[in-house]
């Protein structure tokens, strides 16, 4: 029983640490524009099929997770402005704005890479699973952990070490203020916005060998952002990292003692943390 | 209209203008049942427009509503034969049971968290009647719904079987409904829900509970919704699981939106240009809803009042070029 | 005022209905054959290929058979509250009686009741027993094998082969059809004196198994028999690869979806597993041949389970169509109650106190690409067989 609590933990530690990479951009986003963004799983869809076009066309799964989330993320720096417009929006306004954009990402999918699922190959040197004794664990999936916390490890730095994030943080808190400082708002915006995206865009190359690459895999990485950035806090950035993380082992501890209820099990976690900690976790109060 | 409900005139206008909504639909549709469905969508939308037109409430909410009614009617008539206004009246109750329940606990946060915390229980209800299949029918749906005649004391009022009888049955209660809701939003509870919408604090500092009204609006709301889901169960002779899950609530949510909030006849415009639409373009192309997300993106960006402002702007307009009178202003996006 | 305002809802009227009043002005004098699918949603990666099969079967078949008959696809958006309106109006508008489809069981379902109440014919391409079992109708007839055959012919050939395995596991999707499936299944394994070692319950939703792959893993089975069907299936079998499953047991997919799912999840990960299969372009039989044949000149490709499922469909109601003479619906039912006729998986033919055809369900063994013949050639047929309900033990009360 202890190994195999101790198999489902590492096993939530595993899809945790892809939520988190869903959820942070989302988080971020929200914290410093106050921008809700529906079609955030259009980034983790867009990821997981260019990852999977890149892969078609190089036969490098590595150019791939290099490759989409560079371009995932370039394309909302560079797409930003656009979405600019929906900032002065009501947050009801930028939901049903959002909602039509994800729709039009989702079918755009579509009509590219039509409705059957891909299948995306983890690549060669990561086939297969380790094995402690009774404890087997997925070497793929012990390199999404490895990815996840480098990645954690340098967001933090970069948020913690370096004057953007220095910026983003405060942005957090008032974005008047830090133009008050003579600091283009506007720039930061843009990168931020890029930045978010990316990560969405890396979950998605991360998770494509896991579960396959199909066009509606969108609405699902955002029910789950949603949970983690709820549970998490809005706009804080280790408020994303212990809900992913915590929402992963809620998921995968339920599916041992209750198999049936793991897909509603976070949802519950979620109204429940809720109505006792309203900003969340780790939310600014 | 003012900015703080409806007066009395203007609320006439729109309930005739329903009245020749409804009565022109199944002439100028190419089916019955497409004119039914667009009505029920009408009844659905009211009840969301109160929720987020009034109190600003986006509640992702309104498929457990429409869900809920749509099971009691149904399980009403399957399991208890019972007439049309029984399984109706328990969609009511059932509706607003949930409702009040889920008031209680969504209306005390607000913004995003509100949205989240409906959506999670949006969530939990799907997987409540998912799970619940020996009641429900699970995935499978509730089947053998009939429509049994509206009857008195044993005289048969209204044989609901033929599609037209049905459809003068759902016309009745949207209109009922319009002009219930026309005369709530209008009265000073109205007045009390928008003042909450405007300023939360300030209507607590003048001695109102907003939280209590808060449930009272998710109530009418809950009620109104439940019973679009009760006639949307017989309309179809069965009960769906996706009438209780997210994609309903979104359905009507878009509808309610597209259609503009600022009043109760933008949602009347909603549902029917949503169930219409959707009803031509899935015939040309399967890929229709690339068109439907263009639009929303189009209204919310260009028009956030809504389909309703873009035709309050042309009748000013028109009005200001033929008859030359001063143009009213033009109906304004209520929330921000 | 008022007026202005009638106007202009009268005006804003016309326009969006324009299309509608033009469609109704080409309809035309063919009998109108309506296949429901999900062309549209999560379950259009299956809706596909059976629009290509529905709508071939009709340009094919049709003037083969001398009948004028037109083809007409209606979106289901894969949701029964959403078909059904469209069903209804169908009906209504453009007169159409016969009805073929769909992907889900659940559209299926209250399809057979709906068409029913509309006083027309329709064949089932779905799976689920109550369509010819506690839900049967005088106007519903069904192509594909039920759960209970899937299961006979799966389970018990393979405990045969595998005298050794005698502990089982299943994955069990929480809804209708899993359970049948796994109420099958239990039967075999008690009748066959095999241990059922665990149940898993998953919910429709799931994309994640590895939490469950973990609990199997610690029940140690011998056969793994996973019971999910299409986008769960391939992601499960994926993660089990993953997770090295295939080295220590054997896998049964008991409703496998065929060739689009083959080639979804690729022979590294397909090698070794076992199929049931509806069916397979392989299969050696004069009418599969003449539908390869078709497919590959009329649409440039290999006939997969989805197209020829929903093919047969058309094709029975056409042949209804041809042997009734007449286009009136209770003339068709008639035609269709108890007709043999040449189909894919061989001589097959109708019951009439349920409306089961009676059918061929194969259990196929992946191999792998090494052994692949072409690119298409996932796996071999291992056995094959015809198991249905006796009428004894049937839940059908056809009124």
């Amino acid at each position: 029983m202890a190994s195999m609590l101790l198999s489902q933990v590492a096993n939530g530690v595993g899809i945790g640490i892809i939520y988190f990479m869903i959820a942070v951009g989302m988080s971020i986003t929200f914290g410093m524009m106050r921008f809700l963004n529906i079609a955030h799983g259009g980034f983790y869809l867009l990821g997981a099929y260019v990852g999977f076009e890149l892969v078609q066309q190089t036969g490098s799964f590595w150019f791939a997770l290099v490759g989409a989330p560079i371009c995932i993320g370039l394309v909302a720096w560079l797409s930003e402005p656009a979405f600019s417009v929906l900032y002065r929006l009501s947050h009801n306004m930028q939901i049903l704005a959002t909602l039509g954009l994800a729709l039009v990402i989702q079918e755009t999918v579509v009509l590219v890479w039509d409705t059957v699922g891909k299948h995306v190959a983890a690549p060669g040197g990561l086939v297969g699973a380790v094995a402690f004794g009774d404890f087997v664990y997925p070497r793929y999936r012990l390199f999404v952990i490895c990815v996840g916390v480098v990645l954690a490890a340098g967001l933090w730095l970069l948020l913690e070490r370096t004057n953007y994030g220095a910026v983003l943080r405060a942005g957090t808190q008032s974005t008047d203020d830090i133009e008050l400082l003579g600091i283009d708002i506007r720039r930061v915006f843009a990168a931020t916005f890029g930045l978010g995206a990316g990560l969405a865009g890396l979950a998605g190359v991360l998770a494509a060998p896991i579960r396959g690459v199909e066009p509606f895999m969108g609405p699902e990485a955002l029910a789950i952002a949603f949970v983690v950035v709820v549970v998490g806090g809005l706009g804080s950035f280790f408020g994303a990292l212990a809900g992913g993380l915590l929402i992963g082992i809620i998921q995968s501890t339920t599916s041992v003692f209750w198999p049936a209820a793991s897909g509603v099990a976070m949802y519950v976690g979620m109204a429940a943390i809720m109505l006792i900690r309203p900003r969340g976790l780790l939310g600014r109060a | 209209m003012s900015r703080y409900g409806t007066n009395c005139a203007q609320s006439t206008r729109e309930i005739l203008g329903l009245i020749a909504t409804v009565a022109l639909l199944p002439a100028v549709l190419p089916s019955v049942s497409l004119a039914t469905e667009c009505v029920i969508f009408v009844i659905a939308t009211l009840g969301c427009n109160l929720l987020l037109g009034r109190v600003g409430l986006l509640s992702f909410g309104q498929g457990i509503f429409f869900g809920a009614g749509s099971y009691a009617t149904g399980l009403a008539i399957v399991r208890l034969g019972a007439g049309p206004v029984f399984s109706l009246s328990a969609a009511l109750l059932l509706g607003s049971m949930v409702a009040a329940l889920i008031g209680s606990l969504a209306a005390r946060r607000r913004g995003v968290y509100f949205i989240m915390l409906t959506l999670a229980f949006t969530q939990m209800c799907y997987f409540l009647a998912f799970g619940m299949s020996g009641v429900t029918g699970g995935d499978n749906g509730l089947l053998g719904v009939s429509r049994p005649p509206l009857s008195f004391l044993g005289t048969t009022l209204l044989p609901l079987d033929s599609d037209l009888s049905f459809y003068a049955l759902c016309s009745i209660i949207c209109v009922a409904v319009y002009a219930l809701l026309a005369r709530v939003t209008g009265s000073p509870f109205g007045a009390v829900l928008v003042a909450i919408r405007e300023n939360e604090s300030r209507t607590f500092a003048v001695g109102y509970n907003p939280l209590a009204y808060k449930i009272l609006a998710f109530v009418l709301s809950g009620m109104v919704t439940a019973v679009a889901g009760g006639l949307y169960a017989m309309f179809l002779r069965f009960v769906p699981l996706s009438n209780i899950d997210i994609s309903m609530s979104e359905r009507i949510l878009i509808m309610t939106m597209l259609g503009g909030v600022g009043s109760l006849f933008g949602g009347v415009i909603g549902a029917v240009t949503v169930v219409v639409l959707s009803h031509l373009l899935s015939d040309l192309w399967s890929r229709w809803i690339l068109l439907l997300g263009l639009v929303l993106i189009v209204v919310a960006v260009c028009l956030p009042g809504g389909l309703w402002s873009a035709l309050q702007w042309i009748a000013t307009a028109l009005r200001r070029g033929v008859i030359g009178m001063s143009p009213r202003r033009a109906h304004l996006p209520l929330e921000k | 005022m008022k007026t202005t305002r009638r106007e202009l809802l009268a005006g804003a009227a016309a326009g969006i209905f324009c299309p509608a009043l033009l469609k109704n002005a080409f309809a035309a004098d063919a009998t109108r054959i309506c296949s429901v699918l999900s062309l549209s949603g999560p379950f259009s990666s299956a809706g596909k290929p059976a629009d290509l099969g529905a709508r071939l079967a009709v340009r094919a078949l049709a003037s083969k058979y001398g009948l004028s008959a037109e083809y007409v696809a209606l979106d289901d958006e894969g949701n029964p509250g959403r078909a059904m309106p469209k069903i209804i109006t169908a009906a209504q508008r453009e007169k159409i009686r016969f009805f073929s489809g769909p992907v889900l069981s659940s559209v299926g379902l209250a399809m057979s009741q709906a068409v029913a109440n509309l006083g027309g014919v329709y064949v089932s391409s779905i799976g689920a027993d109550e369509v010819t079992g506690s839900e049967c109708r005088k106007s519903t007839f069904r192509w594909p094998v039920p759960s209970y055959g899937a299961i006979q012919q799966t389970v018990r050939p393979l405990i045969g082969m595998l005298p050794s395995a005698r502990r089982w596991f299943t994955v069990t999707p929480s809804y209708v059809f899993g359970e049948a499936l796994l109420r099958n299944s239990k039967a075999i394994f008690k009748e066959l004196g095999v241990e059922h070692v665990g149940n898993i319950d998953h919910s429709l939703t799931e994309t994640e198994f590895s939490g469950h792959i973990t609990n199997i893993l610690a029940a140690k089975p011998d056969v793994i028999l996973v019971l999910n069907f299409g986008p769960q299936t391939t992601n499960f079998l994926r993660q089990a690869a993953e997770f090295g499953l295939k080295d220590k047991m054997k896998i049964l997919v008991a409703w496998g979806a065929g060739l689009e799912q083959f080639s979804e999840i690729g022979s590294d990960v397909l090698d070794g597993v076992y199929f049931g299969l509806q069916y397979w372009h392989d299969v050696d039989t004069p009418k599969n041949k003449a539908i390869v044949e078709l497919f590959r000149n009329e649409a440039n490709t290999l006939p997969s389970w989805s197209m020829v499922n929903l093919f047969t469909c058309n094709d029975l109601l056409l042949q209804g169509l041809k042997k009734a003479k007449s286009d009136d619906p209770q003339e068709v039912i008639k035609a269709l109650e108890g007709l043999t006729y040449e189909g894919p998986t061989g001589e097959e033919n109708i019951r009439p106190f349920d409306h089961q055809c009676v059918k061929e369900y194969y259990l196929a063994l992946a191999k792998p690409a090494s052994k692949k013949k072409n690119d298409a050639d996932f796996v071999d047929i291992v056995s094959s067989g015809r198991s249905f309900v006796e009428q004894a033990i049937s839940q059908c009360r056809m009124t």
